[in-house]
């Protein structure tokens, strides 16, 4: 059961081939196709990595990128919130400066047209006195002709209306 | 009746070869390197069927290897997973009716013992040199017995643990067909199902006691 022979040395030389041939066939084509996954696998994190890294950077932009345009929305809001202020308060001075224009053209109007009118009836006044007085040389018969002849006029004037105006 | 454990010795060149031996290991071999050979046909990064099997069972022995025997061992890693998947496939070929272990042979597991027992101690004079020599020498001149001693130990316990367990595993197959009735085959495949957790044990144990052996050769120890 327990005999050593030349079995021994054979059994040796076996294993020895088998080892040159498993090495052949398997350990190597394997220990490639590992080396060949690890790189991979390293290669996919790293590039992982980078990509994570290259997106927190784009993150950022963006948000400078965001705040930079609020702060630059927010500015043209103000500026053109100032501007139509601005050209409010230009209107309203204008729309003012119109009415105190026109206000003053018609009071001119008013002035020139009462002054006009003063004229006339100074002048019509002096006429009807005029013809009056020659109404009355003419027909001075006697003082109380006279005396009703005036009251008529005054009546006339009256009649015709020429009052509400001060004068 | 058979005889367990005996031989067909045939006589090549005045040397004596235990035939069926050799044919099992032949055997085993062919299988081994089929095996192999399947598993690298194709090889695909995301591994599969024997790929992925062959792949385990090297990444597994490729972590030992770096662990104990440091940066050198990956040079001995292809005769250690040889080692492993040859002396499993040995101890499974036994279980199957009519075909013995190649390692239920003495000749073979002390063939393979003394194989390593010889590399550890050639490598540790071409790694060390002197250093290798003088440590059989400390801590003082009288411990070289003990040493030698151990040295000469260390093959006859590989190969005997291995010889033993799976000889003992065929001849109680044997002798549990012979007990018990046909018709009552519980035992027997039991202890079949045992034996091939058997297999893989004493495979393992032979293949992690000559890393640890093979490692005191090859591991830088700058503590020294």
């Amino acid at each position: 059961m327990v005999d050593i022979n030349m079995t021994l040395v054979a059994q040796i030389l076996n294993f020895l081939i088998l080892v040159v041939i498993l090495t052949k066939v398997a350990y190597k084509p394997l220990m490639k196709a590992l080396a060949e996954r690890e790189e991979k696998i390293a290669n996919s994190i790293k590039s992982a990595e980078q990509d994570e890294i290259a997106a927190k950077k784009l993150l950022v932009d963006y948000q400078k990128q965001l705040a930079s345009a609020r702060i630059e929305a927010q500015e043209i809001v103000d500026k053109a919130t100032k501007l139509a202020a601005e050209e409010r308060e230009a209107g309203i001075a204008e729309t003012r400066a119109e009415i105190e224009r026109m206000r003053k053209s018609a009071q001119a109007d008013i002035d020139r047209d009462r002054e006009l009118a003063v004229a006339k009836l100074k002048g019509e006044v002096v006429a009807l006195s005029m013809a009056a007085a020659a109404k009355i040389i003419t027909s001075n018969i006697d003082e109380k002709v006279n005396e009703q002849l005036v009251s008529e006029f005054i009546d006339k004037l009256d009649a015709e209306k020429i009052g509400g105006l001060p004068c | 009746m058979h005889e367990i454990g005996a031989h067909h010795v045939a006589q090549i060149a005045g040397f004596s070869f235990n035939m069926d031996t050799l044919y099992m290991t032949w055997l085993a071999m062919a299988v081994v390197i089929l095996i192999a050979f399947m598993a690298t046909r194709n090889l695909k990064l995301v591994p599969t069927g024997w790929q992925s099997v062959l792949e385990m069972i090297m990444s597994a022995l490729l972590d030992q290897i770096d662990a104990t025997m440091g940066p050198k061992g990956r040079k001995l890693a292809p005769l250690i997973i040889s080692l492993f998947l040859f002396i499993l496939i040995s101890n499974w070929l036994g279980l199957i009716p009519t075909l013995t272990s190649p390692t239920s042979d003495v000749n073979t597991t002390f063939g393979l013992a003394l194989m390593i027992v010889l590399m550890l101690h050639i490598l540790g004079v071409y790694f060390k040199g002197m250093n290798y020599i003088k440590h059989f020498f400390q801590p003082f001149a009288l411990f070289v017995i003990i040493n030698i001693i151990e040295e000469v130990a260390k093959p006859i316990t590989l190969a005997f643990r291995l010889f033993g367990n799976i000889l003992a595993g065929e001849i109680l197959i044997i002798i549990l067909l012979m007990l018990v009735p046909i018709w009552m085959p519980v035992p027997s495949v039991v202890w079949l199902a045992f034996s091939i957790f058997v297999g893989v044990v004493q495979a393992f144990i032979f293949t992690m006691l000559s890393m640890s052996y093979l490692a005191n050769a090859v591991k830088d120890d700058h503590h020294d």
